[in-house]
């Protein structure tokens, strides 16, 4: 069973993988982390309150959060369809994965901004700091090792889900458990994909925990 | 000692209430009336709750009064829009407790920021970042994290950053509390030769009456959400007129009668009356003795006061006769009740 074909199959599946989880995470970053610092900021607690469009907003990513991966998936066929044209394949994927991915990212970059001590931004607002300035020179800057400890966990997340559009037809390592070890029956085949993705895991979360503390200036000595 | 001119800040009917119209609402000031004069270091002394933080947090609209006036430097900041706002906060620094430094920046980056935000050019900034810190004395430690500092040092870098834009005002708000006492008489020190050498005017928040004694000339006590007694330091010291006064400037702990009877007098000697065996020759001339309960001395705006609470004999007539005596020789007094 481990040819050199097999062995392309998964090299490509591989590829794949980290294709649609970087591709997908990058999509959920773009919206998600604006949204996500919106959200800290609209607090009724925030530099700039807005209950109304916090609210709103905050209603949407617990809804797309509420609905399952699988159901998500299928649900989104037609909207897969019309954005790339195909429902099937790695990049038709990336729809599907930013609609589930986006909110959770959301989440996670809300609670980064909100860990920014508020008496930092306080002193930011004596000094003559406008909202904006606020957010591009305090509360990015200062959560900084939050949001990878966050991007590390997001991108494992993302990974899972890809794994799970295999049964979609969505291509990557998902899809090649699914395909052999699923309906032929191959279980060692599956277990060298279950090997891989764990790895894989292990990788993006060793790799965010060191890169977090490295950007840590609070923690280097004292602490 | 200085003319209506010379107000730099001018705080008229302040009231403040969090959560107004609501069930839960909260008043933390009522009619505040304040004038503080351009150049001097003037205290603000409370217990917790009375309301100071909210207070010095007016000054610069960092709180939104509910009722009031707030000028300073002849802006009345409530009536400015939010760019105008921005603009006065400027040339108003503030200190805090907690120092409230950019973590992930070093002690330089955290100077350059407000000179950054105001749109000086990185290089300029640095420069005149470099100049604060050695002014802070923290030249050797520009490029060190907050992290990396002691509570000493992440206070100068405050004070650097706090100054970087030339304020008029700089407002301290417990910013030596969480300091210990040999750092907090460092700190005030800087505070003193920064008043003295820049002119910048000083607004100093704090429960401690000896950051006040130390280097306020007037100052203001807080109780129950307003000004309850104001006046030059000494004069208050001298005479506190105002349970809440007394409180903060008797021995910390409170004094009560060692048996639990008889009276207690607090007699404030300044450096007029310090040289005369004052208690020795009332307790001759009345032939009763007394008992000491607490004694301390103080620098109060560079003069020495020294503060005595002796208990009088319980006694028929003997304590009319030792406060006689005390009144004879021109010596102030106060009775001690409930502390």
């Amino acid at each position: 069973m481990f040819d050199s074909k097999f062995l392309g199959l998964v090299i490509t599946g591989f590829f794949e993988t980290i294709y649609m989880t970087l591709a997908a995470s990058l999509v959920s970053y773009i919206i998600g982390l604006p949204l996500g610092v919106f959200l800290s900021v609209s607090r009724p607690e925030g530099i700039s309150p807005k209950p109304v469009l916090n609210r709103a907003f905050g209603s949407v990513v617990n809804l797309l959060r509420s609905v399952p991966f699988v159901i998500m998936l299928v649900a989104a066929i037609p909207l897969t369809r019309l954005i790339m044209g195909t429902s099937v394949g790695s990049s038709a994927t990336i729809v599907p994965l930013v609609i589930a991915s986006f909110p959770i990212v959301a989440r996670s970059a809300e609670a980064s901004a909100s860990s920014v001590r508020h008496g930092v931004i306080e002193a930011a607002q004596s000094m003559g700091a406008s909202d904006m300035q606020i957010i591009t020179r305090v509360i990015l800057p200062e959560a900084v090792p939050s949001l990878i400890t966050g991007a590390a966990s997001s991108l494992i997340t993302v990974l899972g889900f890809s794994a799970m559009a295999g049964v979609c037809g969505g291509g990557g390592l998902g899809s090649i458990v699914i395909n052999y070890g699923y309906y032929r029956g191959e279980t060692g085949i599956m277990y060298v994909l279950i090997v891989i993705l764990v790895l894989m895991v292990q990788i993006i979360q060793e790799a965010g925990a060191r890169l977090s503390v490295k950007s840590d200036k609070n923690s280097r000595n004292s602490n | 000692m200085a003319s209506v001119n010379d107000v730099i800040i001018h705080i008229e009917s302040l009231g403040k209430i969090y959560d107004e119209g609501k069930p839960n609402e909260v008043k933390a000031l009522d009619d505040v009336c304040l004038d503080i004069f351009r150049g001097e270091i003037f205290g603000i002394i409370g217990l917790s709750g009375a309301g100071k933080s909210t207070l010095v947090r007016c000054i610069n609209l960092l709180e939104k009064p509910t009722s009031g006036k707030v000028v300073v430097d002849g802006r009345e900041l409530t009536e400015l829009d939010p760019p105008g706002l921005m603009k006065a906060r400027r040339k108003i620094g503030m200190i805090f407790q907690d120092f409230n430094l950019l973590e992930q920046s070093t002690a330089l980056e955290n100077v350059c920021f407000p000179l950054r935000l105001a749109g000086s050019g990185r290089k300029e900034a640095e420069k005149r970042a470099v100049e604060l810190l050695a002014r802070v004395g923290l030249e050797d430690r520009t490029g060190s994290y907050p992290s990396q500092l002691s509570g000493g040092q992440k206070q100068r870098v405050a004070i650097a950053r706090a100054l970087a834009c030339e304020p008029d005002v700089l407002l301290c708000d417990e910013a030596v509390s969480a300091l210990d006492p040999t750092t907090t008489n460092q700190i005030l020190e800087l505070l003193q030769e920064i008043n003295r050498d820049l002119g910048v005017t000083i607004v100093m928040i704090t429960h401690e009456m000896k950051v006040i004694e130390k280097i306020c000339s007037r100052v203001a006590i807080l109780a129950d959400n307003h000004i309850v007694e104001s006046g030059n330091v000494s004069d208050v010291f001298r005479n506190p007129r105002t349970e809440a006064a007394r409180k903060l400037i008797l021995p910390s702990g409170g004094v009560e009668p060692f048996d639990g009877s008889g009276r207690l007098l607090r007699l404030v000697f300044d450096g007029t009356t310090t040289d005369k065996p004052i208690v020795a020759n009332m307790v001759l001339s009345c032939g009763e003795p007394v008992s000491i309960v607490a004694a301390d001395t103080k620098q109060i705006d560079g003069k020495t006061f020294g503060q005595l609470i002796i208990q009088l004999p319980s006694g028929a007539g003997s304590a009319e006769r030792m406060m006689a005596y005390l009144d004879s020789e021109n010596i102030s007094y106060t009775e001690e009740t409930d502390v």
